[in-house]
């Protein structure tokens, strides 16, 4: 049961390897169900942002750590997901179920625009062009009168007929059954021809070109599904927190989301998941820990505080030096040990 | 047997009454007997940290005051001070926090505009009373049932500035240089209603992005305009980059700036260019602090810090003059507290004296914001403080 030698391809590249994972799989479910009775208000909000946070950073996996593109503006196109959502179900009265879809078409529209550029640019260049991109969506949603500038605008419940979504639990089944679909969706992204494409440019892109796989179609692709999901995030963290203001959606949302990716593990899907936990679940560990030590150790408590983002970026030069394949490379370790087990290798 | 039964009797209605009073405290979210919760949400890691410490301070010597006196129909206010970040999206974690984690009764005190507005629906869910800071005309126009802004916006002071320029000159030319985000617009929206309204117009309106230090384009923009007033809707670096390019100048023009740089920090970052500075504000100088306001100071031990420059007073006062505004609210909504109690409390806040340090707070039903006056006040460099040359007063603009 544990790993059967595999004599076909469609064995190896199956979504479920083995019982093992299905019976996992169905022990997680079963948690996802019940969890929400056990935990607080509050740390079903936590993990609410986990979940959105969850499906942007697969979307930017699949473009930087599937195809080797750099983006600086995944935070653009959360935030252009966020507010065509916004719009649409403010202005337009449409219905959630409408607006969602649309979302996703609007940012992955756009993305394809960006990722014009990146057939003639690459590494640093690109991660500039993609960064003046992000840019130029904070200017206009900042200057736009429909977007209501830096104070932000109102963003209705989610409804479905006369049924709306209201409390934290609701959202958390909500948005963890996307979080799921959206790991289903790109792993089997990446096990089709699209995403062999995808590692093929990013392995040499020359080389990939040589056999017949298309620079120009792939690329582009890989830019319009990455933000495709960035526009589905936008669009839940606009319900979910039901106001967005642009600055929400800065450079530092996109350094957020490569954070995600690197902690986790490039070029894997399990990373993306355990890097938006991780990276979203820093700020409310500190909370926590400085909430436990502020009686006794008030001077220390103040300290954490004052050094907070030092706290953060320490975490992820210790995770670069020490564990450079992310937590990905922890996981596949630990799985490593035990299959071998008794044995060292 | 009858007094059996009347003893009975009292002792049934005692219980029931506790046992009713038990059920109600615990329906309301950070409120029991003997307790409020309250939150200050400052910054002490973001942008605007410099901020935080005494803001912080000004809420916890005021919370220590009102408990001193026994606290509000007999219950200890418990303050919770956190970090909110500044930016929308810590603020809305830290709000979260202090909401759903620690169960707070209301928010006494947010630091920053976007980050108030991006807390707004969750305040709304959780029936929290928001007062938030940085307020823009927004936060009472059209207004929220749970927001109440105890404080002039920079609308409010845009106009007075504006009216201001035109009581010594009905003739000025005046120009206009603000940040390009809710704060510098809303101060030029009350600039712009202001001229109108005194039948002239602003002559230039040169914006900047956040974080520009280097004015000189703007000044160039002024000069070209000929104007002789500059409106400066800026923070403490980018006044700095203004009189400094003055100078440089060699341009004797009159700058007005607003209440973000009435703050003694000028006179260091200055010098002798900070001499004739002139900026609108709520808060009087710390020289013109009433003495019952000082001695409170004296007895929790924090004179001397407010006292000493470059310690930003006005921040002090800021949390200090919205916690006395919430407090009011509490002594108005009596003692069965509750989120809609406490909003009709403090719709009744009436002129409310703060100690003398900014205009007196009144709330009505249909307006949540405490006053629209504010006083003019000049730097003397030699001296290093500000001196008020035009006394507390209402914009004659309308304001809603």
């Amino acid at each position: 049961m544990g790993s059967p030698f595999k004599v076909s391809y469609k064995a190896d590249i199956a979504l479920f390897q083995n019982l093992w994972v299905k019976f996992w799989l169905a022990v997680l479910i079963l948690l996802m169900v019940i969890l929400p009775f056990f935990l607080s208000r509050y740390q079903l909000s936590i993990l609410n942002e986990m979940g959105i946070a969850v499906i942007g950073a697969l979307g930017l996996n699949l473009l930087i750590g599937y195809t080797g593109q750099i983006s600086l503006g995944h935070g653009a196109f959360v935030a252009i997901g966020a507010y065509t959502s916004g719009l649409l179900t403010g202005k337009l009265g449409a219905h959630f179920i409408i607006s969602l879809p649309l979302s996703g078409l609007m940012a992955a529209v756009l993305g394809l625009i960006v990722g014009i550029p990146s057939l003639r640019l690459k590494g640093l260049y690109l991660a500039l062009g993609t960064l003046a991109f992000g840019f130029v969506i904070e200017y206009v949603l900042f200057h736009w009168d429909l977007t209501q500038g830096d104070l932000g605008m109102a963003v209705k419940r989610i409804s479905l007929g006369d049924f709306q979504i209201k409390t934290q639990r609701q959202y958390f089944y909500l948005i963890s059954t996307f979080a799921f679909l959206a790991v289903l969706v790109t792993k089997n992204i990446v096990r089709s021809k699209i995403g062999r494409s995808f590692i093929a440019i990013r392995d040499r892109d020359i080389a990939a070109e040589a056999m017949g796989i298309s620079l120009a179609k792939y690329k582009i692709m890989a830019f319009g599904l990455s933000a495709f999901y960035a526009g589905i995030a936008g669009c839940l963290t606009a319900h979910y927190n039901r106001w967005i203001v642009p600055g929400s959606f800065d450079i530092s949302l996109s350094i957020a989301y490569i954070a995600m990716i690197i902690m986790g593990g490039l070029g894997t899907v399990l990373g993306s998941v355990l890097g938006a936990i991780l990276i979203t679940g820093i700020p409310h560990g500190i909370v926590y820990i400085v909430d436990l030590i502020k009686a006794s150790y008030p001077a220390l408590s103040g300290f954490i505080i004052d050094f907070k983002l030092g706290i953060f970026g320490l975490v992820i030069v210790g995770t670069l030096l020490f564990e450079p394949a992310g937590l990905f490379g922890i996981y596949r370790r630990i799985k490593v040990y035990w299959k071998t087990w008794p044995f060292k290798y | 047997m009858q007094k059996r039964s009347i003893i009975v009797c009292l002792l049934l209605a005692v219980s029931i009454c506790l046992w009713a009073g038990a059920t109600w405290a615990a329906d309301v979210r950070g409120v029991t007997e003997n307790e409020i919760k309250l939150a200050c949400l400052v910054d002490f890691s973001g942008p605007g940290k410099y901020a935080g410490p005494p803001l912080a301070l000004g809420a916890e010597t005021y919370i220590k005051y009102v408990n001193d006196r026994g606290g509000v129909h007999g219950r200890k206010i418990n303050l919770i001070v956190e970090d909110n970040g500044i930016l929308p999206n810590t603020t809305l974690a830290a709000a979260k926090k202090v909401i759903l984690k620690d169960e707070i009764f209301a928010i006494g005190f947010n630091l920053g505009s976007s980050g108030s507005s991006a807390i707004i629906p969750l305040c709304e869910e959780n029936k929290v009373v928001m007062m938030p800071h940085g307020a823009n005309k927004r936060f009472y126009n059209p207004g929220n049932k749970w927001v109440f802004v105890p404080y002039a916006t920079q609308f409010n002071m845009g106009s007075r500035a504006v009216e201001f320029i035109l009581e010594q000159n009905p003739n000025a030319r005046i120009g206009m240089i603000y940040q390009d985000d809710d704060y510098g617009q809303d101060g030029l929206e009350g600039a712009r209603a202001a001229a109108k309204f005194m039948k002239t117009k602003l002559v230039q309106e040169a914006p900047y992005k956040i974080g520009t230090i280097d004015m000189s384009p703007q000044m160039r923009m002024m000069k070209e305009a000929n104007v002789d007033w500059i409106l400066a809707w800026t923070y403490l670096p980018q006044t700095g980059g203004i009189m400094k390019e003055k100078a440089k100048m060699n341009w004797d023009v009159n700058v007005v700036g607003t209440n973000t740089t009435a703050y003694r920090q000028i006179f260091p970052i200055l010098g002798e260019l900070a001499d004739g500075y002139m900026a609108v504000t709520p808060y009087v100088p710390w020289e013109d602090t009433p003495q019952r306001t000082r001695d409170i100071l004296q007895k929790y031990g924090v004179l001397d810090k407010v006292a000493t420059s470059p310690f930003p007073a006005p921040l002090f006062f800021g949390c200090w003059t919205y916690f006395a505004a919430m407090v009011e609210g509490l002594q108005q909504a009596g003692p069965n507290l509750t989120p809609e109690s406490f909003i009709k409390g403090l719709e009744k806040v009436q002129n409310l004296d703060v100690g003398g340090i900014c205009p007196n707070i009144t709330f009505t039903p249909e307006r949540h914001v405490g006053y629209f006056s504010s006083l003019v006040v000049k730097a003397d460099a030699k001296n290093q403080k500000y001196d008020i040359i035009s006394a507390i007063k209402d914009p004659k603009t309308p304001q809603d």
